[in-house]
């Protein structure tokens, strides 16, 4: 049976039934400051835009006000910024999944001369914060080397960067190592070549661990910042993230709530339907086994 | 960017490979796998060079030269350097960095660790937990200052009524000079807590319930069981992640830009606040590579001394 440092009969003696009231009270008020700021968000949004400098504590709004939010979604142009933000985001990530399994693949199973010395190169970019080479990366997007191109307000400006992802490349080499070598041999028997394998062979066997690398690549290029305020300056192009925050200022508070709990609501569904994967993604890099 | 995990080097490490002598019969055969190998490894080749190798040089080089508007290039020796260390943004800057850095340990470190040995007890409702705890650390930080600068509000802002109900006056959260650098890290210990969380309960899932037991039938009570089975469990994790908080901390940006501005005065101002100004409002980016490659120092450094540390420490543990 599971158990924890309490046996399930200790928990049953008064001692053992008070300690665990008290854990579940203190977890449930953890809880609440935790999902605080999406039910304030949600109902200041509900509010009229008196009622919500009306003082007091009165989190819930008197009549409920739906029609904010189907103003906040037009005053604020949701459905542009929304599109804006999936291409973007939906983008990056296959990209991302590509170059890194296509890698992966190649570290793992093909074994490139000079391989530990380009898993090295992936490694440092690990150890490095990207903040402290953003200076010269903005540079690069601003006008591509050799070539003189500018990606600036070009998503590619966004989605070539967002490749770049070496704990993805790792995760997946590590999986990649434990599928047998003989699958891929008696592939190559057949006559497979190396696209075959990793499409017919390598990629439908990761699945799972690839869902669990995408699932982690969309939250985390959807709350990206810096990079798409700096490379997209034309209002129409830039993502939700972007957007929100600059044009919030020139409507009422109730209509920020709104619309800052709409703009929510992508990850927040995904971290919600998904998260099983989520919770794997997470302890990937945490925990040693 | 960058995974969130992005010091775990025992993962990426490259595993170690039988060498196998080269003759050049065997290299003429290998040549075309070499090939597809390599063509395999283009495009991550490339982004990698492109969009992360080549700017850590540049980052690196800039900060040695005077860096004009249209791309030209002087050489400056350490002149970055030494103004940076005159400027008295740098002080404040690194001062306000490790004071962000402390105020984050004290509100958001054991929290998680607590939350863990906790949730991991429940015999009911631990997907509620885990979900709930989680669902801050998918909120995109510039959406988040927007609720979180109304819950900060002066007037009619929720965290003032409700200190009101108390007696509490009312605070000017983000204004003030004592509560700016508090209340920033409250809303970073929001978004984060939940994934360290998870993480600590994760590793508590591995403690062996026999472990429990053996503890039990010699007598040992509850607490006692925490303090020498899931605590000393948690010690490895534990370390690791308060490397991983300051570093997190020490590069933290969206917050202070969006939610203070680095105000009042330069109370928030960060060093990443500072490259950004430097090189993208007052475009000299010779200097601010110079505070970048500071930045790059600095946690080098800690980390450096951090992994000693372990080691000594796990050396006299044996």
């Amino acid at each position: 049976m599971d158990r924890g440092f309490f046996s399930n009969v200790e928990l049953r003696t008064p001692g053992g039934r008070l300690y665990y009231a008290l854990a579940v009270i203190t977890l449930l008020v953890i809880a609440v400051f935790s999902l605080f700021p999406f039910f304030f968000a949600l109902t200041s949004g509900l509010k009229d835009s008196t009622e919500i400098f009306a003082g007091g504590l009165n989190l819930l709004p008197n009549i409920p006000r739906w029609e904010n939010y189907g103003r906040a979604w037009t005053l604020f142009e949701m459905p542009r910024l929304f599109g804006n933000s999936f291409l973007i985001v939906g983008v990056g990530v296959v990209l991302r999944l590509l170059v890194s399994a296509a890698a992966a693949f190649s570290l793992s199973k093909l074994k490139p001369f000079g391989g530990r010395i380009i898993s090295l190169g992936f490694m440092l970019t690990l150890l490095i914060p990207s903040i402290a080479y953003f200076v010269p990366l903005y540079t690069t997007i601003a006008k591509l080397p050799v070539v003189n191109i500018s990606l600036l307000n070009s998503y590619w400006g966004l989605w070539l960067p967002y490749c770049v992802d070496a704990f993805s490349i790792f995760v997946l080499k590590t999986f990649f190592d434990r599928i047998p070598g003989d699958l891929i041999d008696s592939a190559r028997v057949d006559g497979a070549n190396a696209l075959d394998m990793l499409m017919y062979i390598i990629i439908p066997l990761s699945r799972s661990i690839l869902v669990v690398l995408a699932v982690l690549a969309f939250v985390g290029l959807w709350k990206d910042f810096l990079l798409p305020y700096l490379v997209l300056t034309d209002p129409y192009t830039q993502p939700i993230t972007v957007r929100l925050f600059y044009i919030a200022d020139d409507y009422s508070v109730n209509l920020q709530m709104a619309a800052s709990f709409m703009a929510l609501l992508p990850p927040l569904v995904i971290a919600i339907l998904l998260q099983r994967y989520m919770k794997i993604g997470l302890t990937l890099g945490g925990v040693k086994g | 960017m960058n995974a969130p995990y992005a010091l775990d080097t025992e993962l990426a490490a490259p595993t170690k490979k039988h060498r196998q002598p080269i003759k050049l019969s065997n290299l003429r055969a290998a040549l075309p796998r070499q090939l597809t190998a390599y063509l395999f490894l283009l495009p991550a080749l490339a982004t990698f060079a492109l969009f992360a190798w080549m700017p850590i040089v540049n980052s690196i080089q800039m900060s040695f030269q005077d860096v004009q508007l249209g791309g030209t290039a002087t050489w400056a020796g350490l002149d970055n350097f030494e103004l940076m260390l005159r400027d008295p943004v740098f002080g404040i800057a690194w001062k306000n960095s490790l004071e962000f850095a402390s105020w984050s340990l004290l509100l958001g470190y054991f929290v998680p660790v607590v939350i863990a040995i906790l949730v991991r007890e429940m015999r009911h409702g631990k997907a509620f937990f885990r979900v709930v705890y989680f669902l801050p650390t998918v909120v995109p930080a510039a959406v988040s200052v927007i609720i979180w600068r109304f819950i900060y509000d002066p007037d009619g802002g929720v965290l003032n009524e409700v200190l009101a109900q108390f007696g509490i006056a009312r605070q000017l959260w983000l204004q003030d000079v004592g509560l700016a650098k508090p209340a920033l890290v409250a809303v970073m210990t929001w978004a984060g807590f939940g994934t360290t969380a998870l993480i600590y309960l994760a590793s508590l899932q591995d403690v062996s319930q026999e472990l429990f037991e053996a503890a039990e039938l010699d007598g040992a009570t509850p607490f006692q069981r925490i303090i020498h089975i899931s605590l000393p469990h948690l010690y490895p994790v534990m370390s690791l992640m308060f490397v991983l908080q300051v570093i997190a901390v020490v590069q933290v940006f969206t917050e202070p830009f969006l939610l203070t501005n680095g105000g009042p005065g330069r109370e928030t101002l960060t060093p990443a606040m500072n490259i950004y100004t430097r090189a993208f409002i007052r475009m000299d980016m010779g200097y601010a590579s110079a505070w970048s490659v500071t930045m790059i120092l600095v946690l080098l450094v800690f980390s450096i001394i951090y992994r000693v540390v372990n080691r000594k420490l796990s050396a006299n543990a044996d």
